[in-house]
């Protein structure tokens, strides 16, 4: 099975660097050498593979492949431009595990195992809030992390395993199935950490750096929220006919639009990079919890679009911050008059992450997040989510206005962008090579980020497949049979996975009692009593 | 009620009172590692042999990534180590223990008839309550710890109560999730030890944000960005 070489690769490395950690050049060297082999183990990853192991087993699929295919690239750039940026000897380490076990998570049809992969992915992440402060700050922000992490996991295997078994003989109301999707969707909620719940992610801000802020914060949740699509498209959304889960998607629709709207504002008003990438992307995690609450398969495919560019633009974004910060010395914004023409290709790469964070109509990501509002809210609400969602406007808009100002006389500010080559020393090489790289960090940041910034936009544009991934299957053991052709059902729910089995088992039946109007229950108005009845295949 | 499936719960909820009851860091990690190898066995029918192994290879290497972290090592200065414990005494988590068992036992199943035994939901219950005041209040890495990993091991015994016994996939899954938790903690415990005298104390939340400095600007730019 193909995936295998990407497991070993991705925790071995991951082990080999914490080993190494001591040399630090060892250690990012060797991260970087296995970032660039689990790229390699990723391209060579074949989909619709399965592997039986007991009741359950690991699957690939298209989505699979891409995903990991684009953390690789991304993690491998992002690690580059850590190295060049003077980042945390733990982050090649963090990268790798956060994608093996997100390689983990989506290969696992059964949604309770893929659970606790998401979750240790999630666990490693609190690691990178030992180095920068080092000492006890960084274990205070990272124990917090790492609660945020352990409480979203509680939750999730406890709903999951709820809903997760024969329950044809169901005595308690069946509110409880919202309060199962409840749980699940806060718990991608806490691991996003999105408004209101993202206290523990604006101190994750403070202390880690740039580069590796969207692994704890975009890349690790982005396999809960895919998990937890799936799990919530094959056991809540066909009983949402007969089970009213609108409360409960009321209470996801109303995180998902406050972070959406609320997040925008507090990046506009913030007057660091860190922060703002940091709200940056919990606002478009909001599209995300939208996905979530959408609880229709119509949904399926775009949510797993814009998961796809969410992940990648936030990341480009980042790679964006870390090179600015390399160039300039400084993150404050007040500090960065005339970034933009300093830097012609920082701006460049600044434009590419704009449009592909944004977007244009004609563009796969946009036209995803469109989808997603238009299938979640209507009225109103739909025009909040559309302001919302262009509202990051108002803070690249900010940004580049401080790019375009009159640069600042100061001390450095004259550094060039430009590539800088001193005269080749055949008789030290190790010495030219060393003090060329010193000389040129800022460029290598941002050559670095301006590529990450191409790959952000193709993907936004649907380039590498990401639709036609976004719309197969979820993991089969039984019959691998993801199709990557677009006009295949887009619907997970008609070849389930072994976890997704027992939903079905449920069949509630209004009771009608002398109501003639309970003939025809729907999500809203006083919906009529259920009961359970047992199935044939209950 | 099978009597050894009960003194097996027993001994789990034991565990976890000593491990949150406790102020000697190592009588906690004992204690949670007594918890966590017994937790797989928690089950009827018992887990596959593969799987067990799994699971008590992974809880053994968990905690004991804990007992590096908190031995004493006259490298990390001169105070032990300590942690916190109850603050309302061992009695009392003894009572906050079987109060919850016995929601969790009355409850078993959740208003459906569930696959594993009654005594895995109590046991549960139990390591749920136990584990919330020291994963919300705690004041030391360790006692924070100490409810995470309870939380996290309570959740994966309701799940055996709920699902039945786990697959020896799930439970090499879960095993990986262990360890991956015990690590981080034990790196977390070890930053915290290796700052200033040692303890495992977390520094005090000021309710406010960090603000960064403003960046100074470098007086020789070819020495590259501060770090």
């Amino acid at each position: 099975m193909t995936l295998l070489p990407f497991l070993i690769v991705t925790i071995g490395g991951a082990l080999a660097v914490l080993f190494l950690r001591g040399p630090e050049r060892l250690a990012t060297a060797v991260g970087l050498l296995a970032l660039l082999v689990a790229l390699v183990s990723a391209l060579a990853m074949r989909p619709n593979e399965s592997l039986a192991i007991g009741e359950s087993g690991l699957a690939t699929t298209g989505y699979l492949r891409l995903f990991l295919v684009l953390g690789s690239l991304v993690g491998l750039i992002l690690a580059v431009i850590g190295a060049a940026a003077g980042s945390r000897r733990d982050a090649t380490a963090v990268t790798l595990a956060v994608l093996g076990t997100s390689a983990l998570a989506l290969s696992l049809p059964d949604a309770r195992l893929a659970v606790l992969a998401a979750t240790a992915g999630g666990a490693f992440g609190a690691l990178l809030c030992v180095a920068p402060l080092g000492g006890r700050a960084g274990a205070t922000i990272g124990i917090r992390a790492l609660r945020a992490t352990v409480v979203a996991g509680t939750m999730a295997i406890a709903a999951i395993a709820w809903i997760g078994r024969d329950l044809s003989e169901l005595a308690a109301q069946p509110v409880v199935f919202g309060l199962a999707y409840l749980a699940v969707a806060l718990a991608v909620a806490i691991r996003f950490g999105v408004i209101p719940v993202h206290a523990w992610a604006a101190r994750l801000a403070d202390t880690v750096p740039e580069t590796t802020l969207p692994l704890v914060t975009a890349w690790a949740p982005a396999a809960l929220a895919i998990v937890a699509l799936a799990w919530a498209d094959a056991s809540i959304a066909p009983l949402r006919v007969d089970v009213d889960v609108d409360q409960a998607r009321a209470v996801v629709l109303a995180v998902a639009l406050a972070s959406i709207v609320l997040a925008s504002v507090a990046a506009w008003i913030q007057d660091d990079l860190e922060h703002i990438v940091g709200y940056a992307i919990i606002g478009e995690a909001g599209v995300v919890m939208l996905a979530v609450a959408a609880l229709d398969p119509e949904a399926w495919a775009p949510a797993r679009m814009w998961i796809l560019s969410f992940v990648v633009a936030r990341s480009a974004f980042a790679a964006w911050a870390a090179a600015v910060r390399t160039t300039f010395f400084t993150g404050r914004v007040a500090d960065l008059r005339g970034w933009a023409i300093r830097s012609p290709l920082l701006a460049i790469a600044f434009l590419f992450i704009v449009l592909a964070s944004i977007g244009l109509p004609g563009l796969a990501a946009f036209d995803a997040r469109g989808a997603l509002i238009e299938g979640t809210v209507d009225g109103p609400l739909a025009v909040v989510a559309w302001i919302g969602v262009l509202s990051p406007l108002a803070f690249y808009g900010r940004l580049f206005l401080v790019g375009v100002g009159r640069p600042d006389p100061r001390p450095g500010a004259d550094t060039s962008w430009l590539p800088v080559f001193s005269p080749l020393a055949l008789t030290d090489l190790r010495r030219w090579a060393t003090m060329t790289w010193s000389d040129n960090r800022a460029f290598i940041a941002t050559g670095s980020a301006t590529l990450l910034a191409v790959v952000a936009l193709a993907v936004s544009a649907g380039m590498f497949g990401g639709p036609a991934a976004a719309a197969g299957l979820p993991p089969t053991v039984e019959r691998a049979a993801e199709s990557l052709e677009p006009d295949q059902p887009e619907s997970p729910l008609e070849t389930p996975g072994p976890s997704l089995e027992p939903e079905p088992s449920v069949e509630l039946e209004p009771s009608l009692e002398g109501d003639p109007g309970a003939s025809e229950p729907g999500p809203e108005g006083p919906g009529p009593s259920f009961e359970p009845v047992p199935t044939a295949s209950g | 009620m099978n009597p050894i499936l009960a003194g097996v719960a027993l001994a789990v909820i034991a565990g976890a009172v000593a491990a949150v009851a406790s102020r000697d860091p190592r009588v906690a990690v004992l204690a949670l590692a007594t918890t966590l190898i017994l937790s797989p066995l928690l089950a009827d029918p018992v887990a596959a042999p593969v799987g067990l192994a799994a699971r008590f290879v992974g809880s053994i290497l968990a905690a004991y990534l804990l007992w590096i972290a908190v031995r004493d090592r006259p490298s990390v200065g001169p105070v032990s180590a300590a942690t916190e414990g109850s603050r309302i005494g061992w009695p009392a988590e003894v009572l906050i223990a079987a109060a919850a068992s016995v929601v969790g036992y009355s409850a078993h199943g959740l208003g459906a008839p569930a696959d594993g035994p009654a005594l895995a939901s109590a046991a549960g219950f139990a390591l749920a309550a136990l584990a919330v005041v020291p994963m919300l209040t705690g004041r030391d890495v360790l006692r924070m710890g100490t409810g995470l990993i309870l939380l996290l091991d309570a959740a994966l015994v309701v799940r055996v109560g709920l699902g039945g016994t786990p697959d020896p996939l799930e439970q090499l899954v879960t095993s990986g999730l262990l360890v991956a938790l015990g690590g981080t903690l034990a790196t977390l415990a070890m930053a915290a030890r290796g700052d200033g005298t040692g303890g495992l104390e977390l520094t005090a939340d000021s309710g406010t944000r960090r603000r960064w400095e403003p960046d100074a600007h470098p007086l020789d730019p070819a020495a590259g960005p501060p770090r």
